[in-house]
């Protein structure tokens, strides 16, 4: 019990800063590899620091609300994650707060953030039912669905389940709004929808969502970390691999439509799913 | 004791029915539907109290009941002259000379059987029916009011509404404690008949076209209900809900025989519950006044379909015919919750969204195993306050604003700021955690998953469901800054939306206890085995663990944190939203500065993606599939 405590509250407060370095990072690195220097490792933090101080500005009083339940949804299911949880209950929870920031999108009657809300469901579409559909692989792997359970393992999940990795990866990519699939909102400055979903947040509200944001790279890569539960090398290994992998991806590929997104992740989900559980059952 | 208590809850409304049918005077029904009400709700609460019993009234009582059977198929029959309807005659028909040789020559020597029965699932029935369905009878007393000022009508025609209101509760009450199954087909019939005229009710030709609909797909299920109950008879030997349970191994043990009556029961139910192919008599039920929507969607009627599916549950556990129930129910979970993402009405999308979760409690039921019935048992519960709750504000909407269409009740907290919020909470409680419905859908999941295609699709038909709460619940919050204006409303149209607004959310609180103290015994009893262990009020098993304290604090915290920081916000914080630096407000309606100076209003839509999810698209489809895979489980058997 008092394990669990600890454990939560680490989570809670060491998450947001490796979330803000991982974005440093990954913000360097593409940089790099657009022939850029880039902004120091710590620029997210800064940028997160000057945003709190300044003057909140809102179009409505819901939109505060749904900033704030937005960090309340994300942080709790890294807490669940860390805390060796049920994976559909975090997965529920993080539910919780993609659905408070579509509300606060939708509170606006910016057509720019409607646009961007509308967009953010389709992208919730395609990566829930192949985040449901990966940890009911991992379930049929450890026999439950507790990430404790992961850890009980004798050998890696990716030995058993190598393709919902892949299936995993294309759920992060929607998650994350990595291009090609950086359809409701785009990290960088060049969407035709402005900021898509975050239009209407500023100031103290975007520094929010930034955190939450961070908390979900977090989650994202803690989940990845499931694949490889039985050492701490490979699995910092596969989860750095990773995230180079999703980082070359952002670089290298345009923006699709969510026709495509949509088609695509549900059609290559369910049936990279299917020969998965069929050769698990096969075993 | 008992037997007033089973009076009360059965017999009661009948008698109230008919005092309201010949009574005229306003107030006096007004006080009569409230006493009712209030009646009825601690009647279901003392019976819940007592717990399981078997009760067998006089003898006389079995021959009032074959009196009704046929009176009710004459009038059925009656009906179906009246409209020409050749289904509706041939299958009353059928049904009236089946049960005159039934009643007549199979059922000679008379074998007493008692006429209700309850366990821990009746008891939660009446429970909901008496409570959630009470509470929309009171609040017709308001809506029903302004329904006729808008109509002026000559003469009221609410005499003949609640008298069929009442009615359909005292049936439903009757239908779930009904033990011998001919007292059950006799409430079965009862609900078909009282659907078909509140339906019916507002006479215009659309609510003719579709109270006939609603009627003869009904009269089928209800043929197949009798076919079903004689074959039973046959091989079981007794119409004893009770015994035929008890005994359900030694029937399975025998093998195919027993399926196909439970082919036929469970059939009916589908009609019932309104599954695929036959969810358009559901949908077209909203032309009537919308307690009767609210009516049929939450307590009654479809609750009925799914109350007799997990009922027989535990019989056909273990058998083919249970893997495709299952595979049917995440069929239609599936297929209704894309159509109700195509949908801009709000009243259709609560409809697809009820069909929906009905085919989740169908599939829940067909996984069989003791954590599925368990989610199926709570989400029959859940789902009837939240969807009463939903129906009731859609309706009370509608009257403000003379629409039900979700896209004119874009910022509608500035409108009718109680309402949004309570809708709000109606929304909230259907889909996120830590509240019930959510609660028995990972149930519902996490005992899916040793069955692949049915996880598939379970998966799937959550994410739809997410896509058309959160856009709703989003788009009522699209209202400017400032305080909104106060809301005037009858207060038994207010106090019906308060009561269910804190029921969805408290009983969500309570659902360990409610868990512990009425579902997992009835689990128990026909399963063997407990599928949680309660530990701090939390939900565990070896398959998952579901902690509802630890999430309901934390996100209590972190909403009653959000709701302070947001209080926080004042007039000199308000920007205008963002227009990409061209804002211009007029009449504090944004918009655009257009050429010239004009003011080009900003309007947006929702995504309703007809071309994958509209009602054209996909009905056909839907039905097809849905035929095809009940036609494979009839003669699944064979193979």
């Amino acid at each position: 019990m008092i394990s669990t405590i600890i454990l939560a509250i680490l989570a809670l407060v060491l998450a947001p800063l490796a979330g803000a370095l991982i974005t440093g990072v990954d913000r360097r690195i593409t940089a790099w590899l657009q022939s850029r220097y880039g902004p120091p490792i710590l620029q997210p933090m800064y940028d997160v620091l000057k945003l709190l101080g300044k003057e909140p500005r809102v179009v409505n009083t819901w939109q505060a609300l749904c900033a704030y339940v937005y960090v309340v949804g994300a942080a709790l299911s890294v807490v669940l994650l860390f805390t060796g949880a049920d994976l559909l209950l975090l997965f529920f929870v993080l539910t919780v707060g993609a659905v408070f920031l579509v509300m606060g999108a939708l509170a606006s009657p910016s057509p720019y953030s409607q646009i961007g809300g509308q967009r953010e469901l389709l992208q919730m579409l395609a990566y829930e039912p192949l985040l449901i559909l990966v940890f009911a692989a991992i379930a049929t792997v450890t026999g439950s669905f507790k990430v404790s359970a992961v850890f009980e393992l004798s050998r890696p999940l990716l030995y058993d389940i190598p393709l919902m990795y892949i299936v995993l990866g294309y759920a992060l990519t929607i998650k994350l709004r990595k291009s090609p699939f950086d359809i409701s909102a785009s990290q960088h400055a060049h969407q035709e929808l402005v900021r898509g979903v975050y239009t209407e947040y500023s100031g103290p509200f975007l520094a929010m969502i930034e955190i939450a944001h961070w908390y979900e790279v977090v989650l994202v890569l803690g989940l990845c970390g499931l694949f490889w539960s039985t050492g701490v090398v490979g699995m910092i290994v596969l989860v750095a691999v990773t995230y180079l992998a999703e980082i070359i991806v952002d670089n290298v590929t345009a923006r699709l439509t969510w026709h495509f997104m949509l088609k695509s992740a549900i059609g290559t989900g369910v049936a990279l799913t299917v020969v998965n559980m069929i050769w698990l059952y096969a075993q | 004791m008992l037997d007033t208590l089973v009076f009360v809850t059965v017999l009661l409304p009948f008698l109230v029915a008919a005092v309201l049918l010949v009574l005229r005077e306003q107030n006096m029904r007004k006080v009569i539907l409230v006493a009712t009400a209030g009646v009825l709700i601690l009647a279901s609460l003392a019976m819940l109290r007592g717990g399981a019993f078997i009760l067998s009234p006089a003898a006389s009582y079995d021959g009032l009941i074959t009196l009704g059977d046929f009176v009710i198929l004459f009038v059925v029959l009656f009906v179906g002259f009246k409209r020409k309807n050749q289904i509706i005659l041939w299958l009353t028909a059928a049904q009236l000379v089946a049960l005159f040789w039934f009643e007549f020559f199979t059922l000679k020597e008379h074998v007493p059987t008692p006429a209700f029965f309850a366990d821990d699932l009746s008891l939660v029935m009446v429970l909901v029916v008496s409570i959630v369905g009470s509470l929309i009878a009171v609040y017709g007393i308001g809506y029903m009011r302004e329904h006729e000022e808008h109509l002026h009508l000559p003469k009221s025609r609410q005499p003949r509404f609640f008298f069929f209101i009442v009615l359909f509760l005292g049936a439903m009450n009757g239908l779930v404690l009904a033990n011998n199954l001919l007292w059950m087909y006799f409430f079965w019939e009862c609900t078909t008949l009282c659907s078909f005229m509140l339906i019916g009710h507002d006479d215009t030709e659309i609510a003719r076209k579709n109270s006939e609909r609603a009627l003869w797909m009904n009269v089928l299920g209800g043929t197949a209900f009798l076919f079903g109950v004689i074959l039973l008879h046959k091989i079981t030997g007794t119409l004893s809900l009770q015994e035929i349970l008890a005994r359900g191994p030694e029937f399975a043990v025998a093998g195919g025989a027993i399926l196909a009556p439970m082919f036929l029961l469970v059939f009916a139910g589908m009609t019932k519950s309104a599954q695929a192919p036959f969810q358009s008599w559901l949908t077209g039920a909203m032309v009537a006044p919308t307690p009767v929507s609210a009516l049929l969607h939450s307590s009654t009627m479809v609750k009925a379909g799914v109350y007799l599916i997990v009922r027989l549950a535990p019989i056909y556990a273990g058998t083919y015919f249970s893997n495709f129930v299952a595979l049917f129910g995440a069929f239609c979970f599936l297929a209704t919750a894309a159509l109700a993402a195509g949908q801009s009405n709000g009243k259709k999308i609560l409809a697809y969204s009820t069909i929906s979760n009905l085919a989740l409690i169908i599939a829940c039921a067909g996984i069989n195993t003791p954590a599925a019935i368990t989610a199926a048992i709570l989400l029959i519960l859940f789902h009837a306050i939240s969807k009463a709750l939903l129906f009731l504000c859609v309706g009370a909407i509608e009257q403000k604003i003379g629409s039900r269409d979700i896209e004119d009740m874009r910022g509608l907290y500035s409108r009718m700021p109680r309402t949004t919020v309570v809708t709000l909470i109606g929304v909230l409680t259907m889909m996120l955690p830590p509240f019930g419905m959510l609660m028995a859908k990972w149930m519902a999941i996490e005992s899916a998953h040793g069955q692949f295609l049915v996880m598939v699709m379970l998966a799937l038909g959550s994410g739809l469901t997410v896509l058309f709460w959160c856009r709703w619940a989003g788009i009522l919050l699209a209202s400017p800054f400032g305080k909104p204006v106060p809301e005037t409303q009858a207060s038994s149209v207010r106090a019906p939306l308060y009561i269910l607004a804190t029921l969805a959310i408290f009983i969500s609180l309570l659902s360990p206890v409610v868990y512990s103290y009425l579902v997992a015994p009835v689990v128990a009893m026909y399963y063997k085995t407990a599928p949680y262990t309660i530990s701090f009020g939390n939900f565990d098993s070896t398959m998952g663990a579901f902690i509802i304290y630890p999430l309901f604090i934390l996100l209590g915290l972190g909403g009653y944190f959000a709701v302070k920081q947001a209080r926080k916000v004042t007039a000199a914080q308000i920007a205008a939203p963002y227009m990409c630096g061209e804002q211009l407000t007029v009449d504090g309606k944004a918009g655009f500065l257009g050429p010239l100076g004009q003011h080009v209003p900003a309007t947006s839509s929702n995504y309703y993606l007809a071309q994958f999810f509209g009602e054209a698209m996909l009905s056909k489809w839907v039905n097809v599939i849905a035929l095809a895979v009940l036609v494979i489980m009839l003669f699944g058997g064979a193979l």
